[in-house]
């Protein structure tokens, strides 16, 4: 007999939206990714690439170009003409000004991280200088016709290499004249035809411009003269962005069949000190356009209208195998869009602009392990609940017993009431949520039902009282001792009541007492960011897994880890489960075998056995196929705490 | 009305003929060496000036006539392009008594064929109260009327729509060589040695009308099946 009857879970139709625009900013080893939904995601790269920020999208919202500036500050500019800053600490946009140009193409900041350049759709190029806490404009180049596609500082700050429709030219920005006009020729070869946008420029610190237009070359110029310095055909269409690298000896592009190629400064002998730029390397990691690229130092990102992200690492500037030498694919976001109404047997799905509620299909016969049960109920659709408004949806939670829906958009909180009897549904809203919740970024019911908890700014989680027939009100705020000022993003909930624990920005726990509303303790600080937390229902152990693969888990009662922990720490981690590159999103118990632990992530699903011994480095992590081969015996003597399943299709295929 | 010079002298001079009539005689037989004299008496002379008069004060007199008619040609058609630029009875009634019939769907404004500003301006003021939020264009109106939304008509959602039509056009339009992924496999199993057939080759939105039609008529049977049996 097997040990659990598995749901295949096929309708859950999330659609990510595609990558418009990334910016890397090398300082704080962070990617910024913008969506055309709106929405923006940060990547720490030094976290093992964990997507540690999220703010969701806006309907009218279109990202055109970001950039980080002196201080990590976030900026935004888009198609409704609008530059907007980000707050990180708040996940949300900390205000806008309006370029009053139009809808506003590129944007790029000076090499001191101080001035920001615009390039609007009238054809002028603005400079705002960015000020402690807000941006103010400063002043405007000489406008051209034709729209300012894109644009690149030359790394000296003096002068701005803008590409329109065409055209190349060359601005210095003291003066705000055009130094230098180029053209940028239509075609190769053959009869005319449509005009050539130049998608992308970049400025070298020699004074070549790279520009790569809409009809498939990338081109390298010299801006003192206005030559043609060499050009290169990459493709029959569109070649939609380039990024140089900091030390200026490689170039990455992107074009609009999903191919993305790399150029290096060879030199033209060996030994000799000439150096052209040479195609080097093709790869086709996407299946539609590339329209967002960024090089870093050991890899080249880029994005695509796929909704994939992915990261190639460079074998040459890469040591030995580990985190960085991987290929990574982000195309799901790392955050829980699913919650289960355990005891109702419920699903709730969570879309950007709606949630879909199901409950799960039945099967009334058994069989042995692997088999597959025919179902008796097919799983129902049971609700689809539409958000009002121009925001997407941030985070959304169903209570245990399925009576309870929350979720909350960027400014608002809404909580409905769902009353399911026999066969049909029924939903009220409640009216009066408490006004001071005006956004929460991560939502909880209570085990019992009775409560909601609402993570919010400044590491605060707001505790609010569900009354039976159909309103709440708020009844504590717990805030950490340490005043931190970042948002809560992870919370976790014991089966009893208790106890609250909450995992903030700046990857700090913190457990609360529930019962006196007030911190219990905190745990120690890690140097990585958490992934993932749970409380286990009987031995109130919280379990924290971290995005370096590290699994932890604390005793609260006691206030320090637990032998087992400590005998995980001291024995460390199998090889094969440090190198996984995706994030551990989530973490359940078994009710009938409490020393299990469910974890998984975007590929796989492992139930980790506290009683059974830990595997070393030499015997293999997947051990489940073949240990499936042997006796009973022999699977007693090879088995190891780690139960791995790569069966499953996650949400990725 | 403007009399030659000659012919005022020359009545003048019929006027003032009797006193010296030797005198012009004389004078006019000198001329008679160079010119036909001229043989006008006073009477027809009086007649001919009454008549150039009063044909002079009829010509103005008409004239004054067809510029008071011009004029009243014009109030008229101004007259009458003020009337049609309200509009008909009919849907100014139907639009106050609207709200009350459907109360939920509007923030709209009602444009008509040839005088879209003038109307939208109009109307604005009496459906501005009723806001539908999230809602999108809303067909109210059978008819040639359409309902549009302001806030997607003003100046920074039109630059942002030709912003992106711009990127569109230039990413997806012609002159790109892009097709549906549907085209692209329907293409690629008709060449394929093993011919098969194309990708999505029933599209459901076929015939959606005829498709309407047997159904509301199998209702209406169903129904006449009903009453004749009970």
């Amino acid at each position: 007999m097997g040990e659990f009857q598995v749901h295949r879970v096929r309708f859950f139709a999330y659609v990510p939206a595609g990558i418009r625009c990334v910016a890397h900013s090398p300082r704080s080893a962070r990617l910024a990714l913008a969506r055309t939904d709106g929405a923006l995601e940060v990547y720490n790269f030094a976290a093992n690439y964990f997507q540690e920020k999220g703010i969701p999208g806006h309907e009218t919202r279109s990202t055109e170009a970001l950039c980080w500036t002196a201080g990590d500050r976030l900026f935004g500019a888009g198609l409704g003409g609008d530059i907007s800053e980000y707050d990180l600490e708040k996940l949300r946009v900390k205000y806008s000004l309006d370029g009053f140009g139009g809808p506003i193409w590129s944007m790029a900041a000076d090499p001191s991280g101080t001035q920001l350049a615009v390039g609007c759709e009238d054809g002028s190029v603005k400079l705002f200088q960015v000020l402690p806490d807000k941006i103010q404009f400063e002043r405007s180049l000489d406008r051209q016709k034709g729209r300012v596609m894109s644009l690149s500082w030359h790394p000296s700050g003096t002068r701005i290499a803008v590409g329109s429709i065409d055209l190349l030219r060359v601005f210095d920005v003291k003066s705000g004249h055009a130094i230098q006009r180029i053209l940028v020729d239509r075609r190769l070869q053959g009869l005319y035809s449509r005009e050539c946008v130049v998608w992308s420029v970049a400025f070298l610190s020699n004074g070549t411009i790279v520009s790569s237009d809409s009809v498939g070359k990338v081109q390298f110029w010299d801006s003192e003269k206005g030559t043609l310095l060499e050009t290169h055909p990459v493709s029959s269409s569109a070649v939609l962005c380039l990024a140089v690298s900091e030390e200026e000896d490689s170039i990455v592009v992107g074009t609009s069949e999903g191919a993305v190629y790399q150029f290096q400064l060879l030199p033209v002998k060996w030994g000799s000190a000439e150096s052209k730029w040479v195609r080097t390397k093709p790869f086709q990691h996407h299946t539609h356009d590339v329209r967002a690229v960024a090089h870093s130092a050991t890899a080249l990102i880029s994005g695509g209208l796929d909704a994939q992200l992915v990261i190639r690492p460079l074998m040459e500037k890469v040591h030995g195998k580990g985190y960085d030498a991987a290929l990574r694919k982000f195309t799901f976001p790392h955050r829980r869009l699913v919650s289960c109404a355990k005891k109702a047997g419920l699903l709730l799905f969570q879309f950007p602009q709606h949630l879909e509620l199901w409950r799960l299909g039945a099967t009334n016969s058994a069989g042995k392990d692997g088999d597959i049960l025919p179902v008796s109920r097919a799983p129902e659709h049971l609700l689809q609940l539409k958000s009002k408004g121009p925001e997407h949806i941030c985070c959304s939670c169903i209570s245990l017993c399925g009576s309870w829906i929350a979720y909350s958009t960027a400014s608002r909180l809404h909580l409905h009431r769902v009353h399911l009897e026999n066969g049909s549904v029924s939903v009220k809203r409640v009216s009066k949520v408490p006004k001071l919740l005006c956004s929460a970024h991560q939502l909880l019911c209570s085990a019992d039902s009775t409560s909601l908890f609402v993570a919010s700014d400044q590491g605060a989680v707001h505790v609010l009282k569900l009354l039976e027939p159909g309103g709440c009100g708020h009844l504590q705020t717990l805030r950490p001792n340490s005043g931190s000022t970042e948002a809560v993003y992870l919370l976790a909930a014991s089966a009893d009541g208790d106890w609250l624990a909450a995992a903030g920005g700046d990857w700090e726990i913190n457990v609360y007492s529930l019962r006196h509303f007030k911190p219990h303790c905190t745990v120690p600080a890690y140097n990585c960011a958490v992934t993932a937390l749970a409380i286990h229902p009987v031995t109130n152990n919280l379990v924290i897994t971290h995005s370096d693969q590290q699994v932890f888990e604390f005793s609260i009662p006691d206030r320090e880890y637990t032998t087992w922990s400590r005998k995980v720490q001291q024995h460390g981690l199998h090889k094969g489960w440090l190198e996984r590159d995706m994030p551990i999103t989530h973490i359940a118990f078994n009710p009938k075998q409490p020393t299990h632990i469910l974890l998984h992530d975007t590929h796989m699903f492992c139930i980790l056995d506290k009683s059974l011994p830990l595997p070393d480095d030499a015997t293999p992590l997947m051990n489940q196929t073949s240990l499936k081969q042997l006796s009973e015996k022999a699977r007693r003597g090879h088995a190891h705490a780690f139960k791995i399943c790569k069966k499953y299709q996650g949400l990725g295929q | 009305m403007a009399m030659t010079r000659r012919r005022r002298a020359m009545l003048e001079k019929d006027v003032t003929a009797p006193e010296p009539p030797v005198g012009a005689a004389a004078s006019s037989e000198d001329e008679e060496e160079d010119e036909a004299p001229e043989e006008v008496t006073f009477e027809r002379a009086r007649a001919a000036a009454e008549t150039e008069r009063r044909r002079a004060g009829e010509t103005a007199r008409r004239d004054k006539e067809l510029l008071k008619e011009k004029r009243r040609r014009r109030e008229e058609l101004f007259k009458e392009q003020k009337k049609r630029k309200l509009l008909p009875e009919n849907v100014l009634e139907e639009l106050t008594s609207g709200p009350q019939i459907n109360n939920n769907n509007l923030s709209d404004t009602t444009k008509q064929g040839e005088n879209q500003d003038e109307s939208e301006n109009k109307n604005e003021g009496c459906n501005r109260g009723q806001d539908h939020e999230g809602g999108k264009q809303v067909v109210r109106l059978k008819g040639s009327y359409m309902a549009v939304r302001l806030k997607d008509h003003d100046l920074t959602s039109q630059h942002q729509k030709m912003a992106k039509d711009f990127v569109q056009s230039h990413l997806y339009g012609p002159g790109t060589n892009r097709t549906t992924a549907n085209q692209f496999f329907s293409f690629a199993n008709k060449k394929s040695p093993v011919k098969k057939a194309a990708v999505q080759f029933v599209n459901k939105s076929w015939g959606t009308e005829k498709k309407q039609k047997a159904k509301q008529f199998k209702k209406r049977w169903m129904s006449k099946k009903m009453v004749s049996s009970v």
